[in-house]
């Protein structure tokens, strides 16, 4: 009974992540579209939203990826998985506080190592995987996204560099809604699936799923498409701002290169199953547009906080998973302890947005750019 | 359970996507420059010129279109 209460918890919680995960990572489809105003605020998170749902059903094959690996599956637990999501969830909304582009993916390991490290000690983690899973492409997201978007913008310019100014940002306005929805649909189709990974993976630890890697059944792939495309309408509009217009402010041949760089490293990454980090992608991909066209355009200090912000994930969330695990464990192996600890992350997040309501602060949509003098 | 990423899948990748990314920009810079020039035609009464360039704007239209259709076939083929 109690392992079947803890189950209902740990799948609430997974799809509570996947929220904030769509919630969190909005930014990277829609900001330079809205930084750009190839599309207005609502209508471009609307629009991501449908995509980031239809995404999900795309492909499940790194929810297969996700779901195995990087820890023994034979010493995971439900209460592991739970705690593993508290932390991946605490460190998204840290980071949103913060107005910083973060991996969700990478939070949702590194919570997943700290709980289970905190459970079974170093014998949980296979430092292989987490070394080809995590370290590995996290290096390789940004940097091929940045190269890509660099060499595409060179090319951009090339190509219509002395046409009138007017008539190309109109040209390009209308490529960023096709580039947009493209990397809303491949957020949805690499993002939604590692929570289909992790309820499956719960799924497998309760015995309610059998086999080495099964596939995710139909209720969790609706639930996880469903939570994602809600979190995404959601809108995490301090993020939004930072990737818009906070680490340089860009034209909309800069915004199309960014965001087409970034949807072709994510969909040939879903492709072959490898788990790219999304933020990793399109951040690497924003500066890489910039930065072609002018280093010093580029605020590098904001991109080091991004950095920095990307280095902690992994132990962040880590640790915040161990901890949530061991509170757990103090009220015993049963429901108590995930059941309490969900009511009081409930009750934080409500308080929390509660008082940012009251004061008016950043949970609405930002005010339409000035256009600029080309564009009137 | 050991991770699985191969090298071959990762060098892939660091090929693949820049190529992918390469043809849709190009394509849709053949949109923006066959229209821009297109519309500058006309507007100086040079209609084979304008043809020209609404020409060129076509045939980037459909490479783009035809590259994104692919691009999510493909994708989703493997799924």
């Amino acid at each position: 009974m109690d392992s079947d209460i803890i189950l209902v918890i740990v799948v609430a919680t997974a799809l509570a992540f996947d929220f904030t995960n769509g919630f969190h990572d909005t930014a990277n489809a829609v900001a330079t579209s809205i930084s750009t105003r190839a599309l207005a605020p609502k209508t471009a998170v609307t629009l991501s939203a449908i995509l980031n749902f239809v995404g999900a059903f795309i492909s499940i094959k790194v929810a297969a990826t996700v779901a195995s690996g990087i820890v023994d599956a034979d010493l995971i637990t439900t209460t592991v998985i739970f705690a593993g999501l508290i932390g991946a969830i605490t460190w998204n909304l840290v980071t949103w506080y913060f107005g910083l582009p973060s991996s969700s993916s990478h939070a949702l390991i590194g919570g997943v190592v700290g709980a289970a490290f905190a459970a079974s000690g170093p014998a949980a983690i296979l430092g292989g995987g987490l070394l080809e899973k995590v370290i590995v492409p996290a290096l390789v997201a940004p940097i091929v996204a940045f190269l890509t978007a660099g060499i595409c913008i060179l090319i951009t310019y090339r190509m219509v560099g002395r046409l009138r100014p007017g008539s190309v940002n109109r040209g390009y306005r209308r490529g960023q809604i096709v580039s947009a929805s493209l990397l809303s649909l491949s957020h949805g189709t690499n993002d939604a699936q590692k929570t289909m990974g992790i309820i499956t993976l719960a799924l497998i630890a309760h015995g309610t799923l059998e086999g080495p890697s099964p596939d995710p059944p139909f209720w969790v792939i609706v639930s996880a498409a469903s939570a994602i495309a809600l979190g995404t309408y959601s809108g995490g509009w301090r993020i939004i701002r930072t990737m818009g217009s906070k680490i340089y402010k860009m034209d909309p041949a800069q915004g199309f290169a960014a965001q087409g760089g970034g949807a072709a490293v994510l969909l040939t990454a879903s492709h072959l199953g490898f788990p790219l980090s999304t933020t990793h992608s399109i951040t690497g991909a924003v500066l890489g547009a910039g930065a072609a066209k002018s280093l010093s355009a580029v605020r590098w200090g904001l991109a080091g906080n991004i950095a920095v912000a990307w280095v902690l994930t992994l132990p962040a969330a880590a640790a915040v998973g161990a901890v949530t695990y061991g509170v757990s464990r103090i009220f015993g192996t049963g429901a108590l302890g995930p059941l309490l600890i969900s009511v009081s992350l409930l009750a934080l997040i409500t308080a929390m947005f509660g008082q940012r309501l009251r004061h008016g602060a950043p949970i609405a949509p930002p005010p339409p750019p000035t256009p600029a003098p080309a564009d009137r | 359970m050991i991770a699985s990423v191969d090298s071959a899948a990762l060098l892939e990748l660091v090929w693949a996507a820049p190529l992918a990314a390469i043809i849709v920009v190009t394509a849709w810079g053949l949109v923006v420059y066959g229209t821009t020039r297109a519309g500058e035609a006309r507007r100086n009464g040079q209609s084979a010129s304008a043809a020209l360039h609404v020409a060129i704007a076509t045939v980037g239209g459909a490479l783009f279109v035809a590259a994104i259709v692919l691009g999510l076939i493909v994708t989703t083929a493997k799924g």
